[in-house]
């Protein structure tokens, strides 16, 4: 296990770095595009009201005191507090975790659930009216914008056939229409990638083999081809996964659903620097978390990674 | 579409949300409680509700009585008002004009650090001789003093409860005296109040209010149409049938109480000509965009005074369409052709993008060379801070107080948002002269002059007056404001019950 620990202590230092740079990176970005203190005060507010509210943000020290002080901070785990809402800024954001988890694991759950039988599916009949039509509605899924789709959904599923409400969190209907826009792009993708990895194992020779040995079709594809095949798979599952986490903008406004997507996009255009690099490093942190359990995931199914 | 709208009638028909409840759409949430803390209309749209101001504007753009049941100016300097008795703040402490006095003190305090200090700063002082009576004795006269109170930073907040629980649990769990209390807030989700049943101005027309911010305009709309929320904001004219055709929804509107403009924003030839300014608005078709552009929602303003403000000029005519004039100006102010830059947000305002390209294309039937720069909102707004825009700008100037002294010095007095480079001593002395001065036929006189002058130099150029429209169930009667207020009472909200 020795070679595992060592993979193991490699990715996490990998992962701190990454998360480091994450930060550095928003912090010289949001700094870079613009000041906050125009956006919290009346247009005719005077100058020194603006001198004065500058201060006590800390925004008239140099940027390198201010990016000591806010890193300082950050490893205390304490990211400021929101200029906005006026509480801290982690807080803010901590709100919204669940909300979004909700809807990325909704939409996961849409995806793998739809996506994975539809791609090995596709990938044994091959050239099948079945296949064609699978891979059509998957291009168009990954094609098509999504707030195309989730319009379109909102005007079919809810004002005309009145299934869903149109937007708001709640109980489980209200999660339909978000997870499967959200999932669109995730679920056609996953069945692309799924159905290429499949049928690239199925010409390889050890399925001849087991096939030729009288191996049953389905122990074939699900012993053989998918443990094979699953390497792929779970690195777009896994990519995916962060993007419906980190991605989820477009459908949280659309949905007016409270996640952190939208928050941040919010923070953005308000210049409230200390939620948008909370927002930041939640995301960051969710996705290298995860990239770190697919390497753990290939580490586990594939010993040659290991070494 | 037809065949959609048919199906999605017999949808909403089935559904209508809960009459004991009302349930707001707004394009973003709310960002404070504490209604000291900010300026913007979503907020103010809530505070105006949790909170009472001494004075309040009504939908027909007077001041009323609020929590103050009479008031009056002692001598120029010296507003007296007379508080309602009885008064009771959410938590059950009576309101005061202590409470008064500490919440008008906070405003322009430099250690409270609020976000509202240029309303209330004229005050020198404030005395309560006794619990009931305030008074507010100013720096110089101040004619607006009243109207002041019924704005932004004259909501009346409990001193005893906030020096208790500090600024940020205050806002966290704000206490006000009005027709709701607060019950609970889900950022980005649901503001939840509830109806005040002791309210002074009786329980108004439902148990509860609620905020909910539903970003996307087409889901907005939808929400509405399915009666998921019964009132709706930010309706652009182009989606209107959608509301006013479906069977249970409607429209209001409101012409707003502002004006949507052009600042010449440089000096840079050819904007430093006067002939060519008047070209740039004499070269704009003004009825055109109304009827074309905002489907006659809107009208064609005359000066730089709203429509419904005080002092404003009826004999004026509206701003006139002469492109032979213009070029004849163009001619005289010797223009070279150089490039107009009109910089503008898009979605700023209703149809900014679109006002900006029709107004590019009618310039250059006149020989006008202006090209259309789109701006990120917090850089436009950077921009108005620094005054760095390259020739003209797109702008909403709304008039504070419903007065021009609100619209026209606010914005063009030195030092103005919209003071570029603007400078008249007959308008500025006139600007200052009516400013303080509480004899309204000095102040009448004064403001019409400066329409006049304004018209004259063109600093700003006035394009339209835009109708505001909002969205509603059938069976909810409220009006719009002009201020973009919404101000829920007994008085002006009725639910039809079937």
């Amino acid at each position: 296990m020795q070679g595992f620990a060592g993979f193991l202590t490699y990715r996490l230092v990998r992962m701190l770095i990454a998360l480091w740079s994450v930060v550095t990176v928003v912090f010289v970005v949001m700094r870079l595009s613009g000041d906050p203190v125009p956006l919290l005060l009346p247009p005719d507010a005077p100058i020194a009201e603006m001198e004065r509210l500058r201060s006590e943000m800390g925004l008239d020290r140099p940027i390198y005191v201010q990016y000591g002080v806010f890193i300082g901070q950050v490893i205390k785990g304490d990211f400021g507090r929101s200029i906005h809402f006026r509480a801290s800024a982690m807080s803010v954001v901590w709100e919204r975790v669940p909300a979004t988890l909700e809807l990325a694991f909704a939409s996961f759950l849409c995806a793998i659930v739809v996506a994975i039988p539809a791609g090995i599916l596709s990938a044994i009949r091959r050239g099948s009216t079945y296949d064609t039509i699978v891979m059509g509605v998957a291009l168009v899924g990954q094609a098509a914008p999504t707030f195309y789709i989730g319009i379109m959904l909102i005007l079919t599923c809810s004002l005309w056939l009145g299934l869903f409400p149109t937007s708001g969190r709640g109980d489980w209907r209200h999660l339909v229409l978000p997870a499967v826009t959200l999932g669109a792009f995730a679920m056609a993708s996953i069945a692309r990638i799924t159905r290429s990895a499949v049928l690239e194992i199925l010409r390889a020779d050890f399925i001849r083999t087991a096939r030729a040995k009288g191996l049953p079709e389905f122990w074939t594809i699900a012993k053989h081809t998918m443990r094979n095949a699953a390497i792929p798979i779970i690195t777009i599952v896994g990519l995916q996964l962060g993007n419906l986490l980190g991605g989820a903008v477009v459908t949280e406004t659309i949905f007016s659903w409270p996640g952190i997507g939208r928050l941040a996009i919010q923070s953005i255009y308000s210049r409230d620097y200390p939620i948008v690099q909370s927002c930041v490093f939640m995301t960051a942190a969710m996705f290298v978390v995860l990239n770190f359990l697919v390497d753990v995931a290939y580490g586990i199914l594939d010993p040659r990674i290991r070494r | 579409m037809a065949a959609a709208e048919g199906l999605l009638v017999r949808v909403a028909g089935a559904q209508t949300a809960t009459k004991n409840t009302l349930v707001v759409g707004q394009s973003s949430d709310i960002s404070k409680l504490d209604p000291h803390l900010s300026t913007t209309v979503n907020d103010i749209a809530v505070t105006f509700n949790l909170y009472d101001n001494l004075l309040s504007r009504h939908h027909d753009g007077k001041l009323y009585a609020s929590a103050a049941t009479e008031w009056k100016l002692v001598n120029p300097t010296t507003w007296q008002f007379k508080l309602r008795p009885g008064l009771k703040f959410h938590n059950g402490d009576p309101l005061t004009s202590a409470d008064v006095k500490f919440s008008f003190e906070r405003t322009y305090d430099p250690k409270a650090k609020v976000n509202v200090m240029s309303v209330l700063n004229t005050i020198d002082r404030i005395e309560t001789p006794d619990p009931l009576t305030v008074t507010i004795v100013t720096k110089k006269p101040d004619p607006l003093l009243a109207a002041r109170t019924a704005f932004y930073a004259g909501q009346i907040m409990p001193k005893a409860y906030f020096e208790r629980v500090g600024a940020d649990e205050f806002n966290a769990k704000p206490i006000g005296s009005g027709p709701v209390r607060f019950v609970s807030w889900v950022k980005d989700d649901r503001l939840v109040l509830d109806a005040n049943k002791d309210y002074w101005g009786g329980k108004i027309d439902v148990d509860q209010i609620v905020f909910r911010p539903v970003p996307e305009l087409s889901a907005r709309i939808a929400a509405l149409l399915k009666g998921e929320v019964d009132l709706i904001t930010k309706i652009p004219p182009d989606q209107m049938d959608r509301v006013a055709k479906a069977p249970n929804t409607k429209i209001e509107g409101v012409l707003y109480g502002g004006l949507y403009c052009l600042s010449v924003a440089s000096q840079k030839p050819p904007l430093d000509s006067k002939p060519f300014r008047q070209a740039m608005s004499l070269a704009i078709d003004r009825e055109a965009i109304v009827k074309e552009l905002w489907r006659g929602q809107g009208a064609v303003p005359n000066s730089f005074v709203v429509k419904g403000d005080n002092h404003y000029d009826p004999s004026l005519p509206p701003l006139p369409y002469d492109p032979n004039r213009a070029k004849q100006l163009i001619k005289e102010a010797n223009y070279k052709g150089e490039e107009l830059v009109i910089e503008t947000g898009v979605g700023f305002t209703v149809m900014d993008r679109e006002m900006g390209e029709v107004i590019v294309s009618m310039w250059k039937d006149v020989g006008i060379n202006a090209k259309l720069e789109l701006l990120e909102y917090s850089v436009y707004l950077q921009k108005i801070r620094e005054k760095s825009f390259k020739g003209l700008r797109w702008t909403d100037p709304t008039s504070a107080y419903n007065d021009p002294d609100g619209m026209m010095w606010r914005h063009l007095a030195p030092g103005g948002p919209n003071a570029y480079w603007f400078r008249n001593p007959r308008f500025d002395e006139l600007g200052n002269a009516a400013r303080f001065s509480v004899d309204e036929k000095l102040r009448d006189e004064a403001y019409k002059e400066m329409a006049r002058l304004e018209l004259e130099y063109l600093p700003i150029i006035p394009i339209l007056q835009p109708m505001e429209l909002y969205g509603l169930q059938k069976h909810v009667d409220w009006k719009p404001y002009a201020n973009q207020m919404m101000e829920f009472r007994r008085f002006n909200l009725k639910l039809k019950r079937a």
